[in-house]
């Protein structure tokens, strides 16, 4: 497409159509300014009653909070319209009366989960737990408790048409939730867990969220922190999969961690300072500490002016799609370190300065016991073996593993640049296989894009993450790509001819009359052609892979086996192009070596580049599948990796026999055309035709690069019987040349100097 | 003598190592993660975590980018210094200019926080600022100015002057660049650059005029061989069509010169007859005489200067192609 002013302003216009979004709130209709001024009113009201809260009340008109355990096993059907009738809400006790827990579960709570005392020497907790756990999660019951009814306000539906303006109101119970997104229930007995967690310290307090300004709102920064907590939980096999994010409260003194689950039928935040003082310690303390971080969260972040759109669509998605969750957490002490200690273990993480402070040997953030319950539809669920390393020291780990990448892509550039340096002319160029390179150029195409996608992505890793993706880039797109053109450049003779014919290396006579381009296209149109593929095929390739990652476990395994395994047989089409080119055994290239083509008999890959490639492109495989612990949290199978170097080695050693035996010895002998020989004599017909040379040395034809005459050995010619056929070469277009001005000219261009016709390589 | 020293850095072995550690250094610390090792403060890494290694590395990398570049070009600039010195002295002078820029700056900052109540000397200046400031020195001591040029402004803003027709001038010469630069170098670290930068340049005086031993003694141990290697590898690749004997000669100048900036005399004696008695008393002279030092340093440095041009343009030399290639090539090309 040409670009002149008319396109460009059209483009600009496209872009900004693409990248303008509606600004602020996110409204765009008077039905949707409805949607969320009724929400924001929600908020207000529900905040003001949470404003006047104390320990002893209970909760009224919270929502998701209006019912407790006792109503609904009373009556199963009883709708939760504030007020309810006969409902005590002058009164608070720790008991199923007033919670959304049954009796049984409270007592859990409080003996086995939330059963470490705070406060004393021995059990003092890292302040800073931004971390992701990894542990296992079981299932206790699924349907010994009943289901809390939660109603979802209607105003929350999307409008039906345009004209509407007002959203409707009221409230829906859904007895069968909508099927759609995750099961309203659990069924599998044990799965894998996931915990994310990082800390709630700053928050926005404009709606702008581009704004760089965000304030600290914490004043008991050193007894209480607002997390933010993801947990995602899934089975063995990856067909049930649960996520839920909640804003969580830590109380650094006893190590607890509580958070719940927020949605439009469960207005959890409201509720954090009731639950948190489960055990009732301390006077209540504990309940006015945390409506205090709760309150000075709100207010500083603007809670309600800064809620958007998109916020009211979440709190609407999780309402139907999930169950809401509230998770009881227990950490580890790090009873080893003292106060003092950790601050400087957490100063050096934060920003590294070389302290006294042994990295390599802080503990990872685990999880003592934990409790999942679901007030909504009724499952318990028990966390076992759950911890995680520091984000900071992955991030560490992450980075000495990049580096390690940086110097196999040196490697590989290095090896790269000598291969591209023993074949520098035409015809070894011409032996090589143009797929083995596709299918390098392939992984290290999709290496920097995703090095560049994760550049973008983690901020902490950016510069070691860019120069990995700039390094693949240039070896991808720069040399590898180079290589490839020059590859290709060299083997455009050969399109559309049939592998017979590539076997016997030149046409045979009938196949004459078929008109053949003499033109070879030039290296920019090539190039302009391989570049294009090039980058089609890379976004084809990241597409389905970055689309495989969210397959179900079982179908993406076979799809990730099956891919390493084709992008690990990359020297499978250079045996094949080996044998089309049938290059000799190596005794036979010892005896016929001359110095002006000796790179010319020589194999086209060197070794030194076969092994290091295979090495270097083998390791990580190996370190991924064999090392449990890599960082890419990636199953153990040794099998497969001992399956696929057997391979490789399999191709390797087909490699050296070829160099070995001739690249053709597996063939049967019957079944190799004879190829194409420069040196034959000619007949004395074809000689006249030459000129037949000049009176003072008959029987010579004139060369067309030294200008100077060629003795010829004629068949019909007795006399010229002495002179030695390997000194001349004849084209297969029938010209003549001293074998040495040829050989040299080959090595430049594979066409007939004088016609220009294609010549087969030597 | 051409007036100006060639462009790019062939045969200048220690100025492009020093160039590519400049950079090459910080690069891998940061892409490593471990830039904090360059960061020396006294308070609290010597005083509270007692991390004395800091004292050694805080000369080795910059933090600062800026710095980085600066400290690269100036390295270029002194290329001049390993032309006079030759490769091998000219690494040896560096080493031990950075042990005693290193071990005063230490010391005395030591010293000054001991016996000073108050912490007022916390931070050491990053990357190789007193190292360039010593051989600064060293530049300033050795190379002649080359040419002045002026400046004219026709109407300065800021002149007190009511007649704006005055012209205003600035006088600069071929240093001005270097200047420039080490100024800013200086300026960047503000108060720390300025001090240490000056007991720096001081220190480069003292080893200059033998007050600090070793300027001519001290020669690192086992590398010489490196130099010498390197240069023979030199000479020969362009000895084709060169008198062999001048190829002896040039390996053997080198190796004196490694050995010793003043006994350069078999080389001279047999290249310059007349000059190199000269020059080697002038030598001898350097150490006890203050005056014209400049212009006595001068003379040896001409007749390197010519050897090794004569002997770039032999090595420029391209070899000998045979005819068919030649033919070949007026195709290609």
């Amino acid at each position: 497409m040409e670009i002149n002013g008319n396109t460009l302003v059209f483009l600009i216009l496209i872009l900004f159509l693409f990248f303008s979004s509606p600004g602020g709130d996110g409204v765009a209709s008077q039905y949707e300014f409805t949607q969320l001024e009724k929400l924001r009113n929600q908020f207000t009201t529900e905040y003001e009653s949470f404003q006047n809260m104390t320990y002893t009340d209970n909760f009224r008109n919270i929502t998701g909070f209006k019912l407790s355990y006792q109503d609904i096993i009373t009556n199963r059907e009883i709708n939760a319209t504030y007020p309810i009738e006969n409902k005590d809400y002058t009164h608070w006790a720790n008991n199923q009366t007033y919670l959304l827990l049954p009796d049984r579960l409270i007592d859990t709570i409080n003996t086995k989960v939330w059963s470490t005392p705070g406060g004393s020497p021995n059990n003092i907790f890292p302040p800073n737990i931004t971390t992701s756990m990894t542990g296992h999660i079981e299932l206790v019951a699924n349907d010994e408790y009943t289901p809390i009814r939660m109603p979802v306000p209607n105003y929350f539906e999307p409008p039906t048409d345009f004209a509407e303006n007002n959203p409707p109101g009221g409230e829906q119970y859904y007895d069968e939730w909508p099927n759609y997104g995750e099961l309203h229930n659990v069924t599998f007995q044990n799965g894998e867990l996931n915990i994310q967690v990082t800390h709630l310290d700053q928050v926005h307090t404009e709606l702008n969220q581009n704004a760089k300004y965000k304030k600290r709102f914490n004043s008991q920064d050193g007894r209480w922190k607002l997390l933010n907590l993801k947990i995602e939980f899934f089975d063995k096999l990856e067909k049930e999969k649960h996520v839920s994010s909640s804003i969580a409260v830590y109380d650094i003194r006893r190590g607890r961690i509580l958070g719940m689950s927020q949605s439009s039928k469960f207005h959890s935040l409201f509720a954090l300072p009731h639950y948190m003082n489960l055990r009732n310690e301390e006077n209540n303390e504990i309940f006015s500490e945390v409506k205090l971080l709760i309150k000075e969260y709100w207010n500083t972040s603007n809670y309600v002016d800064t809620l958007t759109m998109s916020d009211l669509d979440q709190l609407y998605d999780n309402a139907l799609t999930k169950c809401e969750y509230m998770a009881f957490l227990q950490l580890e002490p790090w009873s080893q370190y003292t106060k003092d200690q950790i601050k400087q273990i957490d100063d050096e993480l934060d920003w590294p300065i070389g302290r006294p402070v042994n990295i390599s040997h802080i503990p990872p953030v685990s999880i003592k016991s934990g409790l999942l319950y679901s007030p909504d539809c009724g499952v318990q669920l028990q966390f076992n073996d759950v911890k995680g390393p520091r984000t900071e020291l992955k991030v560490r780990t992450i980075r000495i593993h990049i580096i390690i990448g940086i110097l196999l892509f040196a490697a590989q550039i290095y090896l790269l640049l000598c291969q591209m340096q023993h074949t520098n002319t035409p015809s070894s160029i011409n032996k090589i296989s143009f797929y083995s390179f596709s299918m390098i150029n392939l992984v290290d195409g999709s290496l920097a894009t995703l090095y560049f996608v994760a550049a973008s992505v983690l901020p902490e890793l950016y510069l070691p993450l860019v120069l990995s993706s700039f390094l693949s880039f240039i070896l991808a797109s720069i040399f590898e790509t180079r290589y490839m053109i020059s590859i290709y450049a060299s083997q455009v003779n050969e399109a559309h001819v049939g592998i017979l014919t590539l076997l016997r290396g030149h046409l045979r006579n009938e196949d004459d009359h078929v008109p053949r381009t003499t033109i070879v296209p030039d290296e920019a149109s090539i190039s302009g052609r391989l570049y294009g593929r090039f980058f089609f095929s890379l976004i084809i390739f990241i597409f389905v892979v970055s689309s495989s990652t969210s397959w179900p476990r079982k179908i993406r395994m076979i799809f990730e086996y099956i891919a390493i395994f084709a992008l690990n047989s990359y020297w499978v089409p250079q045996i094949f192009r080996n044998t089309i080119k049938g290059i000799a055994s190596r005794r036979d290239r010892r005896r016929n070596n001359s110095p002006t083509n000796r790179r010319q008999n020589e194999m086209p890959l060197l070794w030194r580049f076969i092994l290091g490639t295979t090495v270097i492109r083998t390791l990580p495989i190996i370190y991924v599948f064999t090392y449990s612990a890599n960082i890419f949290r990636h199953h153990r199978d040794v099998t497969f990796v001992v399956v696929l170097s057997l391979w490789l080695i399999f191709q390797i050693a087909i490699l050296y026999s070829q160099d070995i035996l001739g690249s053709r010895w597996f063939l049967p002998q019957h079944s190799i055309p004879e190829g194409y020989t420069y040196f034959k004599p000619i007949s004395l017909q074809h000689s006249i035709e030459h000129g037949g040379g000049s009176k003072d040395e008959p029987y010579t034809v004139d060369c067309a690069i030294c200008m100077s005459p060629v003795p010829v050995y004629i068949e019909e010619v007795e006399g010229t019987h002495k002179v030695d056929i390997h000194s001349y070469m004849v084209t297969p277009c029938n010209h003549i040349f001293h074998t040495e001005c040829l050989e040299n000219w080959m090595g430049y261009k594979l066409q007939c100097p004088v016609c220009r016709s294609s010549l087969p390589p030597l | 003598m051409s007036l100006e020293g060639p462009t790019g850095l062939f045969q200048y072995p220690v100025t492009k190592l020093a160039m590519i550690c400049t950079g090459a250094i910080p690069l891998l610390a940061a892409i490593g993660g471990y830039k904090y090792l360059f960061i020396t403060r006294y308070d609290p890494f010597i005083s509270e975590y007692h991390q004395y290694y800091r004292l050694l590395t805080f000369q080795l990398a910059s933090i600062n980018e800026s710095n980085v570049v600066l400290s690269i070009l100036i390295w270029y600039q002194f290329r001049h210094l390993e032309r006079l010195m030759g490769s091998y002295k000219y690494f040896s002078v560096i080493t031990l200019l950075f042990l005693y820029t290193t071990l005063i700056i230490s010391c005395s900052n030591l010293i000054f926080n001991a016996f000073l109540p108050w912490n007022i000397w916390n931070r050491f200046p990053s990357g190789s600022l007193p190292l360039l400031l010593s051989l600064f020195h060293f530049y300033k001591q050795y190379t002649p100015q080359i040419y002045q040029f002026e400046i004219l402004l026709t109407k300065p803003i800021f002149s007190k002057s009511k007649d704006h027709n005055k012209q205003m001038k600035w006088e600069l010469n071929d240093h001005f660049f270097l200047n420039t630069l080490i100024f800013i170098l200086i300026l960047n670290q503000d108060f720390v650059g300025i001090i240490c930068g000056f007991v720096s340049w001081l220190c480069g005086v003292f080893v200059d005029k033998h007050l600090l031993p070793g300027l001519n003694k001290w020669r690192l141990p086992y590398i010489w061989r490196y130099f010498n290697e390197y240069k023979s590898v030199q000479y020969t690749s362009g000895t084709n069509n060169v008198d062999p004997t001048v190829g002896i000669i040039m390996s053997s100048n080198t190796y004196n010169n490694g050995q010793q900036f003043s006994s350069t005399t078999s080389v001279n004696t047999l290249l310059h007859n007349g000059n190199s008695h000269a020059n080697n008393n002038n030598n001898n002279n350097n150490g006890s005489s203050n005056n014209g030092i400049g212009i006595n340093i001068s003379n040896p440095l001409q007749t390197q200067g010519t050897t090794q041009t004569t002997e770039e343009e032999n090595a420029a030399d391209e070899p000998v192609r045979p005819l068919g290639v030649q033919f070949l090539d007026t195709f290609r090309r």
